[in-house]
């Protein structure tokens, strides 16, 4: 492709796309990212908190079930 | 986010234990090969390889088309799963002639509550997570 090819295909591409208006944001989404990052996102209740250390104790306890779970996860 | 809910459902259930069937695959593996357990896993191997993963996708289809409307809550869909899996897995080792370890027998009464406990804390966080974040929650 020479030169005159190339500017010809330049051309045609400012031609079928139209220039961008308003390209900058509208307001700064740095803080809403960092508000995101910083809120806590797993809120568990307590009764999921006493069945994770119930199974989890039952696991550490009585390890011939683990080859079971596995088996079915 | 509006296109196809229902395999974006099927594959945020799929995605869990899919993930989670490396570690298992592993693990069987390196018993199996480098510590010589005598327990010929590969004649069952297709059960959670296969069966479980794509009964999680259904699962989680089923919810996402039918029950999440009627707020029926996740987790307990989820752990009602492991009622139809044990069932399943028994039957697929009975039909392919693998012997299931006495101990099996005896810790099943105990493995099954851990289990309804597992997978209702596994589909509440992590599947409700994935569920949310491809936009089917």
């Amino acid at each position: 492709m020479n030169d005159h090819e190339m500017n010809e295909m330049k051309k045609l591409f400012k031609e079928a796309l139209s220039p961008m208006r308003d390209a900058e944001l509208g307001r700064d989404l740095w803080p809403l990212m960092l508000e995101r990052l910083a809120a806590w996102p797993l809120r568990m209740p307590w009764w999921d908190w006493v069945l994770l250390a119930g199974a989890g104790a039952t696991i550490l306890f009585v390890p011939g079930v683990i080859p079971a779970l596995l088996y079915h996860l | 986010m509006c296109k196809h809910p229902y395999l974006r459902a099927y594959l945020a259930g799929i995605a869990i234990p899919t993930a989670f069937l490396l570690a298992i695959m592993t693990a069987y593996t390196i018993d199996r090969y480098a510590y010589d357990m005598p327990v010929p896993i590969e004649r069952v191997i297709v059960f959670p390889m296969a069966a479980v993963p794509n009964a999680w996708g259904l699962w989680n289809l089923v919810y996402v088309a039918f029950l999440q409307k009627r707020h029926v809550p996740l987790g307990l869909f989820g752990a009602a799963l492991p009622l139809l899996l044990v069932p399943g897995g028994y039957l697929v080792a009975r039909l392919l002639n693998f012997t299931i370890p006495p101990v099996a027998f005896h810790v099943a009464p105990i493995a099954l509550p851990i289990a309804l406990v597992v997978y209702y804390l596994v589909w509440k966080y992590f599947v409700g997570f994935l569920n949310a974040e491809l936009g089917v929650a």
